[in-house]
């Protein structure tokens, strides 16, 4: 029966790379990887950013650029038009002998015109980060959030990527009418759906390694990672069922699979974005689960026990909605 | 002789009422017969069929298929059974040879070669082609092939020269009384009299669901067909048209006198074709 089921998936491996749109779907994780590469800050990079007039105080310019971006114009009117546009870059003009204000538009968050005052006060005084007498002690995490956040979207998304290319290869088989031929060879019903099944489990855990690979993501727990891309895969395998079922027109499958963006979106924006007391409402959501999961395998700081829980959550949840959509699908395939 | 299928008393409704597809059916297909299922669309030919093969579930009856009880299919039946469905179904993104190459490696028992098949039914050149490029002609000859793959004991034909050209029909036709030498029995479902009457040792009409008649051709044009020749002749230079009895008294002495002593323009005997039995059984045409 694996032989039968590897058999079936070698086919719609086949005839998906020869299939533009499922070519094209399974060459986007990379298209990701490398975005996230060139887009995402490195850790070092500083969202705070400082105007100062060229060549008033290089000694100024050389500090500040330690702790912030700074860019330099030539004259102040220069300056004052920078500052009045839409980004809350802040500027530091001279005001008399040793004296400086800072320029804004009014609208900057605070904590980034105190972090300016400060630089100016430290380099007036002359405070450098050696003066300090505080000892820092971290827990050894060199990835920026951001990037941390990207890649874990974009782990989760090719879940849904696999369950995508399961919808078109269940529309290929109904409109070539291949379904009934099947069922009359001794491929049980079961061996079919776990063959067609499987493209769901290659495409999330090879796109997701590939992901993990180019972003730099190195040093993790793969198996943590292979455990907690294949649950989430499941939930999107069984979309990707149903979405081939009620579907003729490969079309409308693949844009009918991209309602799971909805909840996957929605719940990576209210973990990050909503205070604790709201997070229940994203409990529902596997994905929710997944990208807590995923957030402790990317930082590495997840025990087998973190991992096994979520995941389990994932599973908990996938069987469920298997329970729900397993008569459809069984029926549809008929 | 051994039953290859037996069918007992098989109902079927597709809406769960009283109203059947298949109503009270049974027939029993002896190992080595070419069996033909014949009767207008909407008759309950494919509904039976596809009960037999396992793609609708049996609600009613009892069905035997190769020995194994249709109520728990087992999915070795399948390596017993092949079938020529009347729409083609192939993979359009593969090439014909592929599709072979795919579909013989779901078997467990030995199987027959791509390209013999392939060959067998005229369509070698064109193996590497993939089969959505195929005519719909081409497309039900490599669905006629792949249905071949796995040596079935149980061979169901669907309708199996429909939109073939003349020429390939002939072939079609020659390859099932080949297998069928072989000892491979055939179900043959078909609205076509012609080939029916070709191939099938026995034929049963079916109407509205109901099995109206089981018996060989050859009995039932010799039982509904008049026992009477039809000749024109020329009789001191006019043309005359006669019929003669080959059995009432005088008749067969009659037509002797004018093969004898006249010019023969035309005879033919007045053989009933299956289309006109089964109109006369069934009082319905055939379309």
């Amino acid at each position: 029966m694996i032989k039968k089921i590897l058999l079936l998936f070698q086919r719609d491996l086949k005839v998906s790379v020869r299939n533009f749109i499922t070519l094209y779907i399974l060459v986007v994780p990379v298209i990701f990887a490398v975005v996230i590469n060139i887009f995402s800050p490195g850790i070092n990079d500083t969202t705070v950013e400082i105007v100062l007039l060229e060549g008033e105080n290089p000694e100024q310019v050389e500090y500040f650029k330690q702790f912030a971006n700074v860019t330099l114009l030539e004259t102040i009117e220069a300056v004052e038009e920078r500052v009045r546009k839409r980004d809350h870059i802040i500027g530091v003009l001279p005001d008399g002998s040793q004296e400086y204000f800072i320029l804004t538009q009014g609208n900057e968050p605070d904590y980034i015109v105190d972090y300016v005052k400060n630089l100016t006060a430290f380099d007036h005084y002359g405070i450098g980060t050696e003066d300090s007498t505080a000892e820092i002690v971290d827990y050894g995490r060199d990835i920026p959030p951001l990037k941390k956040l990207m890649v874990n979207t974009a782990m989760i998304f090719t879940s849904i990527l696999g369950g995508m290319i399961i919808a078109l290869n269940i529309v290929e088989e109904k409109t070539d009418n291949t379904i009934s031929a099947i069922h009359l060879s001794p491929v049980s019903r079961m061996g079919f759906i776990a063959g067609k099944s499987l493209m769901g489990v290659f495409v999330p855990v090879v796109s997701a390694f590939l992901i993990l690979t180019i972003t730099g993501f190195r040093n993790i727990n793969y198996f943590h990672a292979f455990l907690m891309i294949v649950t989430s895969s499941i939930i999107s395998i069984l979309i990707g069922f149903i979405e081939g079922i009620n579907n003729d027109d490969v079309m409308n499958a693949a844009g009918n699979m991209k309602l799971l963006f909805l909840p996957l979106f929605g719940c990576i924006a209210g973990e990050e974005l909503l205070a604790d007391k709201w997070q229940f409402l994203f409990y529902w959501i596997p994905f929710y689960w997944t990208y807590k999961g995923n957030d402790l395998v990317l930082s590495n700081s997840g025990s087998w026990l973190d991992i096994i829980k979520y995941a389990g959550i994932v599973l908990g949840i996938s069987i469920i909605v298997f329970l729900v959509l397993a008569p459809r699908i069984r029926k549809g395939l008929e | 002789m051994k039953k290859m299928i037996k069918v007992e008393n098989l109902y079927h409704s597709y809406n769960n009422d009283d109203n059947y597809a298949v109503n009270d059916v049974s027939f029993e297909i002896r190992k080595g017969e070419i069996f033909g299922f014949l009767g207008p669309s909407g008759a309950g030919k494919s509904t039976t069929q596809n009960i037999l093969v396992g793609l609708l579930q049996l609600q009613r009856g009892e069905v035997e298929v190769a020995g194994y009880d249709i109520k728990h299919i087992k999915n070795k039946m399948f390596n017993k059974i092949g079938m020529s469905f009347e729409q083609s179904n192939v993979y359009g993104k593969m090439t014909g040879l592929e599709n072979l190459e795919f579909y013989r490696k779901l078997f467990d028992v030995e199987t027959r070669e791509p390209m013999e098949l392939i060959r067998m039914v005229g369509l070698d050149g064109k193996e590497n082609i993939k089969a959505g490029e195929y005519s719909k002609g081409m497309k039900h000859r490599l669905t006629f092939a792949r249905s071949m793959i796995n040596n079935p004991e149980i061979w169901f034909l669907d309708e199996p020269t429909t939109g073939l050209d003349p020429a390939i029909a002939a072939n079609i036709k020659d390859i099932i009384r080949q297998e069928n030498e072989k000892g491979v029995t055939v179900f043959l479902t078909t609205h076509n009299m012609h080939i029916a009457d070709e191939l099938c040792d026995r034929v049963a009409f079916i109407v509205d669901g109901k099995i109206r008649l089981i018996d060989s051709p050859k009995k039932l044009k010799l039982e509904y067909g008049e026992k009477l020749v039809d000749v024109e002749y020329f009789r001191e230079g006019e043309l005359v048209k006669d019929s003669f009895s080959t059995v009432a008294g005088g008749g067969k002495d009659r037509l002797v006198d004018v093969i004898r002593n006249h010019e023969i323009q035309t005879m033919h005997t007045k053989e009933a074709t299956l289309e006109e039995i089964f109109i006369s059984v069934t009082g319905r045409g055939l379309v």
